[in-house]
């Protein structure tokens, strides 16, 4: 709507939001004050393809951000006047403007592309021709959308969530700028642990993995679902941060998570050969045999795949079947017996005749005992000489 | 096997209640009902993890951390009530039927299996021709339902359903508890074949108890809200003729009550259970 409007109505609107609204947060980089425009929830424009684009920044979450120390003009590097020429989109890999103190070098994400570009989401095969599919292949932000710091501390053995208050003290005795210490506390704690939580994790993997038309472009399984079919997939679905996720059995213990390899690659942490390695790293099964290697992860239950898990399900379901619509079906029909229960098409005559009983007792005890049903005359009505009858019987 | 300490017929508010269960049965059956109620709350939220109450329910058993505890002490206790009830009907057996034999001096190989043909638990004959009876009479063509004896067919289905049951669910469950151990010597793959043992056997057996075993003792009409012979060991004179016909007429007659034996259609209602 906004780009149909003339633009000087547009930037009177705007100027006089400008003027009415104060910041309550300033960005931490922000040097060239591109708050002042986007920190306006509605500043958004339609492209010249046709699609929205939203260009508010959440003040709140680039805060908790881990770019937040980083200038806007770090990134977007080609953006020098308002209002903006139409600008490249960012490049994680070039060198941006923080100076990494380890080093003094200007730091840069081009190591981390380095281990994608190795990895099965690499673009280009072993060759160095372009795979089929370029579009399915990932950039950096396919995974990484604005992630948070997720800090924790850990006190007395106990982990607790956040930043401890006790543990940054002992920074700032020296670091006397709180920022700095803040900072260098969420880096490096939540790097100790996974940025991610598992189901988010999951959840990224799945936006390509579980797409059909992406799973028939590659040939590949559902390894979302079958995942999710596992003890690992549903206790991370209830919320466990102990069980695996995909990144925990798909990358080679102390290699860079970037670098997920096909089973085909003899470096992978999934190839035949590697993984019993893979299962008993010193977190998981590290009591475990080389043959829990066998343990078939992702079970889709194909019938040429996987046999023995086929079969042995359809076993199992007929086998329910059978039983539950055998004794469903009794209770069924028994509750619709006794809509009539004095119906039948057959009378039997005899329905309070038990002589058939009788005489199998009579042949039991070998005719001992008189129990024809007219010659017996006898009722014991009080409590003693019952007992005496059962006793005697007994004896 | 206890039969002698319990009176066959007792009398209570006038009514007459007829021996089922002793109570050393009856614990049995409540240490084996506990067990089994546990061992679903603490596993089927796991089987069912995406389900909206999945979660809560795992959370009110302890989470990840306990539940898995719990289920397998609920398992335990439950693989333990299995080895000592078997062990009990073999000493009932041996005390009941082979002494006897012994003592007569006819323990041949035939004469062993004619025991263990009669147990109660044992299906037999008239438990197929009762099953065809049913049907009969479930179809409308007789008015008369089917006599059972001291156990119907019914009774022993679910006599032995936890028989096929537990040697199902029970190796699988200790093969997934001690996963990293039986890896030693066992492929991996004898746990997929335990996972789909254990939480199928385990689904197919929480749904018969569900519908079926919860039908017969709570839901049908004549026993809502629920049946108290589990608790007495005693079933009332009414039920006994419905479901236990052939085994009334014995006891009524053992107990000399003979002149007092209804018909099959007391109380005008001619269904079974």
């Amino acid at each position: 709507m906004i780009n149909r409007l003339p633009v000087s109505i547009v930037m009177q609107l705007l100027l006089v939001l400008f003027s009415l609204s104060i910041s309550p947060i300033i960005i931490a980089g922000d040097e060239l004050n591109c708050a002042l425009c986007h920190k306006h929830r509605g500043l958004s424009r339609i492209n010249n393809e046709g699609e929205f684009r939203l260009f508010y920044i959440n003040q709140e979450l680039f805060e908790s951000g881990p770019h937040r120390r980083n200038k806007c003009k770090d990134c977007h590097t080609d953006i020098d006047r308002i209002p903006h020429n139409p600008a490249k989109p960012v490049d994680c890999t070039q060198m941006c403007h923080v100076v990494e103190p380890s080093g003094n070098k200007k730091f840069s994400h081009k190591s981390v592309a380095n281990f994608l570009e190795k990895s099965a989401h690499g673009k280009l095969d072993k060759n160095g021709n372009p795979k089929p599919h370029q579009e399915d292949y990932p950039s950096c932000k396919s995974c990484h959308d604005q992630p948070f710091y997720r800090p924790f501390s850990i006190y007395k053995g106990k982990k607790i969530a956040g930043i401890s208050e006790r543990a940054i003290s002992r920074c700032k005795s020296c670091h006397t700028s709180g920022d700095f210490a803040e900072d260098f506390y969420e880096h490096v704690t939540t790097r100790l642990h996974k940025s991610r939580y598992s189901v988010e994790t999951i959840e990224v993997c799945a936006k390509c993995h579980q797409d059909e038309g992406f799973r028939k472009r590659h040939k590949l399984d559902d390894v979302i679902t079958s995942y999710k079919e596992t003890f690992h997939g549903k206790l991370v679905i209830l919320g466990s941060e102990k069980t695996p996720d995909c990144i925990d059995c798909h990358v080679v213990a102390g290699e860079n998570t970037h670098l997920i390899e096909s089973q085909d690659s003899a470096t992978s942490a999934s190839h035949k050969n590697n993984v019993s390695t893979t299962c008993r790293t010193s977190e998981c099964h590290s009591s475990a045999g080389p043959m829990l290697a066998s343990f078939q992860t992702h079970v889709t239950y194909d019938r040429l795949k996987y046999p023995m898990q086929f079969y042995m399900l359809l076993g199992f379901k007929a086998l329910m079947a059978i039983v539950l619509y055998f004794f469903l079906t009794l209770i069924f029909f028994e509750l619709l017996r006794r809509l009539f229960p004095k119906f039948s098409f057959f009378k039997e005559k005899k329905i309070d005749d038990y002589d058939d009983i009788l005489n199998e007792i009579k042949a039991e005890s070998g005719s001992t005992s008189n129990t024809d049903k007219s010659s017996q005359n006898k009722s014991p009505d009080n409590a003693q000489s019952l007992e005496d009858i059962v006793r005697g019987k007994k004896d | 096997m206890m039969k002698k300490r319990y009176q066959p017929i007792v009398y209570k508010n006038g009514k007459r209640y007829f021996y089922r269960f002793s109570a050393h049965q009856r614990v049995q059956h409540v240490i084996l009902f506990t067990s089994v109620i546990t061992l679903a709350l603490t596993g089927f939220p796991l089987r069912h993890a995406e389900e909206a109450w999945a979660k809560p329910l795992y959370y009110l058993m302890g989470g990840p951390d306990i539940a898995p505890l719990i289920h397998r002490a609920a398992g335990t206790v439950l693989l333990g009530l299995f080895i000592y009830h078997t062990i009990y009907w073999m000493v009932g057996f041996y005390k009941n039927h082979i002494v006897k034999l012994k003592q007569n001096n006819e323990l041949t190989i035939a004469n062993f299996f004619r025991e263990v043909l009669s147990m109660e638990m044992v299906p037999n004959k008239k438990d197929l021709l009762d099953i065809i009876h049913l049907w009969k009479y479930l179809l409308y063509f007789t008015n008369r339902p089917p006599r059972h004896e001291r156990m119907s067919w019914r009774e022993k289905f679910d006599y032995f359903a936890p028989y096929w049951g537990i040697p199902i669910l029970g190796p699988a469950g200790a093969a997934l508890w001690w996963r990293d151990e039986i890896s030693h010597i066992m492929p991996g793959w004898v746990l997929n074949a335990a996972y789909i043992m254990h939480t199928d056997e385990a689904l197919l057996a929480v749904l018969f108890l569900f519908f079926v075993h919860w039908y017969n003792v709570h839901y049908s009409p004549e026993k809502f809200p629920a049946a108290t012979v589990w608790l007495t060991g005693y079933l009332n004179e009414h039920d006994m003729i419905h479901e236990h016909y052939n085994e009334y007429v014995r006891v009524m007659i053992e107990c000399g009550f003979e002149d007092d034996i209804k018909p099959q259609n007391f109380g005008g209602e001619e269904y079974e259970w």
